[in-house]
């Protein structure tokens, strides 16, 4: 019955190729080869953001004058509305720190050398992209912090020159914070972004199977004097079935997470109540938001704000466009490893600092 | 000295000899004239001639008033409705008449100045409106303006009175309404004692003025045994337990027989008001603890996530009966207080049910949790031996 | 001893079954999730309040409204008024005076007049008005936003 089902599909997909291709693909097995796992942990996170996702939009209403107790009727109301809407914001966690960790991984394995530079851009992009669905995401509950913390990111906007006022304005769907805004991130969020990221991630995993896994140079220079340093194992099942054992972990601690320490509703949005002290964005902004705080007023006649939004744009772009000026000798190689641990410090000392709640 | 300085100088002596109650009549011309600026006579045409006299032989002179005449004088106007009209239709002209009832009207009257005018409350030469915020006679200003004598112990102790009322009054549940939340529906002196007819109420008459605000409890006491007991004993009402001006929160602690209770003060073990006393101070105390220990439930249940809009209703309403019993222990008796403080109690351990029903869901979903997670050890268990015994090893990448 | 093909078979065997258990503790909240709940959308916005039969002329009657009260009053003339129950003075909840054709709160003999405004005793503010419709045999008290 089953095999029968199985011709009939095979006849008219390809399926026996594409069965065929991941039998034949192998995944490269050494000492660095547990980082491995970040991208496709990455792709699970995601893939439950979407199914809780679109579970919550059964529930949801974005309007001002809704928002806030559809979320309350989600979370008090549905029958296991509690579990999706924590899942749905822890995951939204869990996905950054994986994102960010399959970034650093790639870059300090070098991971980024042609011929996979697209691959490379691509999730550059595809990580603004997860930063930008965690931003747009923050507001939908509209409670006094994400409406509060919106009001001040979006603030940060208005240092650029000249097109500053315009982005403000584009983020907030006018000249402040509101209902509006609440609406346009949420088209965002569920709409548009997502439908940038299909595509970027089709890409992604596309090139990743036309190049296989990139093995890191350390590995590949041992490899030269002695061929069986680098081994390998099938994707299929033995790769596919270690990714299982990892997603199923996360699962569970999604699930515990999501049941000893829910997500808390907070205080409905009213802008015109003050607002509450320590407004801070979600915690992988910290590093950005002390940044600002530290940096002086004017630095060399030019406003510090607008220097420090300038050099994290160009930061930015630098990672963006890495492979297309990175060196392929291990002396640039060893630059960009300084670089990149400098950079992880750097953001992991100003997170520290905002937890701590430090002011300059 | 020159002859203009020397009769200010003789006119601040007559000030100083003739006005003990420090006033904030100003002494000098320029600061009376200052003051004059902002008053409301001014606004209404009237200069220093309306009410000094003038010598109209030299340059005009303001002399200081006698203090028993201040009051007629002003009377002058004030007390003739005609003349009023045309500036005030509805301001009232018995303002005289009330402060010849007074305590300070008929002391006046009989000579003694030491007593308060109308020049002492409301100014003499930048007379604001009761209503403008910065008049002595705002509510928020009546205390301490009544307080600059009757919170002074030199002018206090010739007349044998106390000068306490003002402090006490300061520390009281009306003090903090009406400076502290600016609630100006809260009685401050004269809203008890009257302005221009201030007079301490009679004893047997202080019900009629908390009446005023709290109807409810003058009601059941006028009605409850007490009422006569009182009146027969000459025994103040409300203010035997309550105080006059140091009225502070009532709690229910003050109902009860042993040392520190009110009713202690006069009630012993023995006689049939004892058992009262003791059901109804139970059934407070059963209903405060009924709702503390709701209210702890409700607040570790939304602590934890959980919702509780129906145990915080039942809880208000718990609280809403709270105060109706408290209100009713005035009646003294042991009906309908019972039956009032039996729906409070209910109504708490509705609210207390509510959040005990949303802590057993919570261990719902913990059991619930548990199960997930060892299905899902389970099946990691059973995954890492399969992994394990997969066939093909890591391979050299020699070997195709 | 069994064979290694044999303790393959039981492996998978155990593999399949724990993977149902998990994915039915997947598959079982996500079905609760998908049945909608009795009541079917968060009623913060309105609120049914029982059968317009129920509520005579010159009559008043509180109604919860999430976690707060709500006078529902009919005039004598018939119209449906509703108002928050929360005295503005210090929070009593009012009820409705059918004798004086005002609301009032018995905490401090404070009044308010049928249109929520404040008009005797301590009260400093209106109350905060809903409106109240019938739909049908209901009435249905909605807030203004």
């Amino acid at each position: 019955m089953y095999r029968r089902l199985r011709e009939w599909l095979e006849d008219r997909l390809p399926l026996a190729d594409l069965v065929d291709a991941l039998r034949h693909k192998t995944v490269p097995h050494h000492r660095y080869s547990v980082w491995y796992y970040f991208g496709g942990m990455t792709l699970f996170l995601f893939g439950i953001q979407v199914g809780t996702g679109a579970l919550l939009l059964l529930y949801y209403r974005p309007s001002a004058a809704e928002a806030y107790e559809s979320v309350q009727f989600i979370v008090g109301r549905v029958p296991f509305g509690w579990l999706i809407r924590s899942i749905h914001v822890w995951s939204a966690n869990l996905m950054v720190a994986s994102a960010v960790a399959h970034f650093f991984s790639v870059l300090f394995l070098h991971a980024y050398r042609p011929p996979r530079d697209l691959t490379w851009m691509s999730g550059m992009v595809l990580l603004l992209l997860t930063l930008a669905f965690g931003f747009t995401g923050y507001l939908l509950p509209w409670n006094q912090v994400s409406f509060f913390a919106t009001r001040v990111g979006t603030d940060i906007a208005a240092s650029v020159p000249g097109i500053g006022e315009f982005i403000v304005r584009f983020m907030r769907g006018g000249k402040d914070v509101t209902g509006a805004t609440l609406t346009r991130l949420f088209g965002f969020h569920v709409a548009i972004l997502p439908g940038i990221a299909m595509l970027l991630v089709g890409l992604h995993l596309l090139l990743v199977q036309r190049h296989g896994m990139s093995t890191p140079p350390s590995v590949e220079s041992r490899a030269a004097e002695d061929p069986s340093t680098i081994r390998t194992i099938p994707f299929l099942p033995h790769f596919l079935l270690r990714d299982l054992f990892a997603w199923t972990i996360v699962l569970a601690l999604l699930a515990g997470l999501s049941t000893l320490y829910p997500w808390e509703l907070g205080v409905k949005a009213d802008p015109f109540a003050p607002a509450p002290a320590g407004i801070r964005p979600e915690w992988y902004f910290l590093w950005a938001f002390q940044t600002l705080k530290y940096v002086p007023p004017t630095v060399a006649g030019i406003n510090g704000e607008l220097l420090a939004v300038a050099a994290m744009g160009a930061a930015a772009a630098g990672a963006v466009l890495l492979p297309l000026f990175a060196g392929h000798n291990h002396g640039s190689r060893r630059i960009i490893v300084w670089i990149g641990t400098s950079a992880l410090a750097f953001m992991a000392i100003m997170t520290w600092l905002s937890l701590k709640g430090g002011q300059p | 000295m020159t002859r203009t300085a020397a009769v200010r100088l003789a006119a601040l002596a007559v000030a100083a000899a003739l006005w003990p109650c420090r006033s904030p009549a100003q002494i000098t011309v320029d600061g009376a004239t200052a003051a004059f600026r902002d008053d409301v006579h001014e606004a209404g045409g009237f200069t220093c001639a309306s009410c000094h006299k003038v010598d109209a032989a030299r340059q005009p002179r303001y002399d200081a008033m006698p203090r028993p005449s201040i009051a007629p004088m002003c009377a002058r106007c004030h007390g003739d409705a005609a003349y009023m009209r045309k500036f005030a239709p509805q301001v009232r002209i018995d303002q005289y008449s009330q402060y010849l009832t007074s305590t300070h009207g008929k002391r006046m009257a009989a000579g003694e100045v030491r007593v308060a005018t109308c020049i002492d409350c409301h100014g003499a030469h930048g007379v604001l409106r009761v209503s403008d915020p910065r008049s002595p006679v705002a509510p928020a200003n009546v205390a301490a303006t009544c307080g600059r004598c009757h919170a002074d112990p030199a002018r206090m102790t010739p007349f044998r009175r106390m000068d306490n009322p003002p402090a006490d009054w300061a520390v009281s549940v009306h003090a903090a309404a009406l400076l502290k939340r600016g609630d100006t529906s809260a009685p401050t002196c004269n809203s008890c004692h009257g302005s221009h007819g201030a007079t301490p109420p009679g004893v047997t008459d202080v019900v009629n003025v908390c009446a005023q605000c709290h109807v409810r409890e003058a009601q059941l006491f006028r009605a409850s045994p007490k009422k006569d007991i009182f009146d027969a004993l000459g025994q103040a009402e409300c203010l035997a337990c309550h105080s006059n001006h140091r009225i502070e929160s009532p709690s229910d602690s003050f109902i009860g027989l042993g040392k520190g209770a009110v009713c202690a003060e006069c009630h012993d073990e023995t006689g049939e008001s004892a058992a009262t006393i003791r059901t109804m101070r139970g059934d407070l105390d059963r209903l405060s603890a009924g709702l503390s220990s709701a209210d702890a439930v409700l607040t570790r249940a939304e602590r934890a996530g959980m919702l509780v809009d129906e145990g915080r209703a039942a809880l208000r309403d718990a609280r809403e009966h709270q105060v109706q019993t408290r209100v009713l222990v005035h009646s003294f008796a042991a009906q309908p207080f019972g039956e009032a403080a039996r729906l409070g109690i209910g109504s708490a351990s509705r609210a207390q049910e509510d959040g005990e029903a949303a802590m057993r869901e919570l261990q719902v979903r913990r059991r619930g949790l548990a199960v997930a997670t060892l299905a899902i050890l389970a099946f990691l268990v059973t995954l890492w031996l399969k992994i394990r015994r997969l066939p093909l090893g890591p391979q050299d990448s020699t070997r195709a | 001893m069994p064979s290694n093909a044999g303790r393959r078979d039981l492996l998978n065997w155990l593999l399949g079954i724990w993977g149902g258990g998990v994915v039915g503790s997947i598959a079982y909240p996500v079905a609760r999730y998908l049945t909608p709940p009795d009541v079917p959308e968060a009623s913060m916005q309105s609120v049914n309040a029982g059968s317009g039969r129920a509520l005579p002329l010159n009559s008043g009657r509180i109604v919860p409204f999430g976690s707060q009260p709500v006078l529902l009053i009919r005039t004598s003339a018939g119209a449906l008024r509703a108002f928050s129950a929360t005295c503005t003075h210090l929070a009593c909840t009012v009820q409705y005076r059918p004798d004086l054709e005002r609301i009032w709160c018995a905490c401090h003999d404070g009044q308010y007049d049928l249109n929520g405004r404040n008009v005797a005793g301590p009260p400093p503010r209106p109350l905060e008005g809903y409106d109240a419709t019938e739909q049908g045999d209901d009435i249905v008290i909605t807030r203004r936003s």
